[in-house]
């Protein structure tokens, strides 16, 4: 599997700003740097070929939860440092960072190239949703054929956890409407 | 009395006066059109709640939470479920099981289930989350209003 330029210098931007997001002091500097982390994983979802998760991960990562965690910093306020990084970093929690990535890595050589047709997905499954959006359905954007048509039972399972999310909030917040 | 925490700049509230209908417009359109292009409800739904979120930022999040009514936003977010459900369970009637969408008679009525069940989606997922930033931003009523810069006194009893 080969990597383009653009989506080897996306990856090396992610861990970078990663990196940054773990190290900053300041929580309002690190929402800041993790709206860009998103943003940078919506491009790389859009080089990859997938818009609609590129989509999600632009509206939902780097705007709705960084506004989220915005309200909750002016609600709880930001401790002031002088520091702008994180000064002594726990030399055994990056020895665990590093030993679950190299574990993650080891991994990685295993998994089929990114669009080989002799992948198992590609055999059975995919095929079948490709042929049948249209027919079945009548629903050009497969993506969406899946989500709301063949797979619309887990769809709703994930409608109700957003439901049962926002009256969690309202009963945790003593504000649920009489 | 808190003071109302808006941006008190023209150019944020002038920006935002521009932005929003044209982001809402870019919603409603992802929300509808998940069918033939990319997106759908639960995208559409994000993007229009990122509309209000972007409101209450310029505006000031205190008159935008007064402005919003809460059981509305609960009867929406129930409703979208609802929908879904109803979509679900219409097959049944046509001799199908839950969710079987092709079963719906016509060339296009199983499109119009999937329709349905986005714009469902949407409209929970947009009244959900304006919900959630409204929420946390009131805080924790009688016990909320000590952080950030402008807090001065508790926020709770404009919410209701």
């Amino acid at each position: 599997m080969t990597l383009g330029g653009l989506t080897a210098a996306l990856v090396a931007f992610l861990v970078v700003v990663a990196l940054v997001v773990a190290l900053l002091r300041d929580v309002l500097a690190a929402t800041v740097v993790f709206a860009a982390y998103s943003l940078g994983m919506a491009i790389l979802w859009v080089t990859l070929q997938a818009p609609d998760v590129a989509l999600t991960e632009a509206a939902v990562g780097a705007g709705v939860t960084t506004s989220l965690f915005l309200v909750a910093i002016i609600e709880t306020g930001r401790p002031a440092g002088a520091a702008t990084f994180v000064g002594d970093v726990d030399v055994t929690s990056i020895a665990a960072t590093l030993a679950v990535v190299g574990v993650l890595a080891a991994t990685v050589p295993a998994l089929p190239a990114v669009g080989d047709p002799g992948s198992a997905p590609f055999l059975r499954v995919v095929p079948h949703y490709l042929e049948q959006a249209v027919p079945l359905l009548g629903v050009q954007n497969v993506v969406t054929a899946i989500l709301a048509g063949f797979r619309a039972f887990d769809t709703f399972g994930e409608v109700v956890v957003v439901f049962a999310a926002g009256v969690a909030v309202l009963v945790v917040f003593g504000r649920e409407v009489p | 009395m808190r003071e109302p925490r808006s941006a008190e700049s023209v150019v944020v509230t002038t920006s935002v006066r521009l932005v929003a209908p044209f982001v809402v417009t870019f919603g409603l359109f992802i929300m509808f059109h998940g069918a033939s292009s990319i997106g759908g409800g639960f995208q559409g739904g994000v993007v229009v709640a990122s509309a209000v979120v972007t409101i209450a930022f310029g505006f000031g999040i205190d008159q935008t939470a007064r402005w919003l009514d809460r059981a509305r936003l609960t009867a929406a977010a129930t409703l979208g479920v609802l929908a879904f459900a109803v979509a679900g369970l219409g097959p049944v009637l046509f001799g199908g099981t839950f969710l079987e969408f092709p079963v719906y008679p016509g060339p296009t009525g199983a499109l119009y289930a999937v329709e349905v069940v986005e714009v469902g989606i949407g409209v929970t997922v947009a009244a959900t989350i304006v919900v959630l930033f409204v929420e946390i931003a009131g805080g924790f009523g009688a016990e909320a209003g000590h952080g950030g810069d402008t807090g001065a006194d508790p926020a709770g009893e404009e919410i209701e």
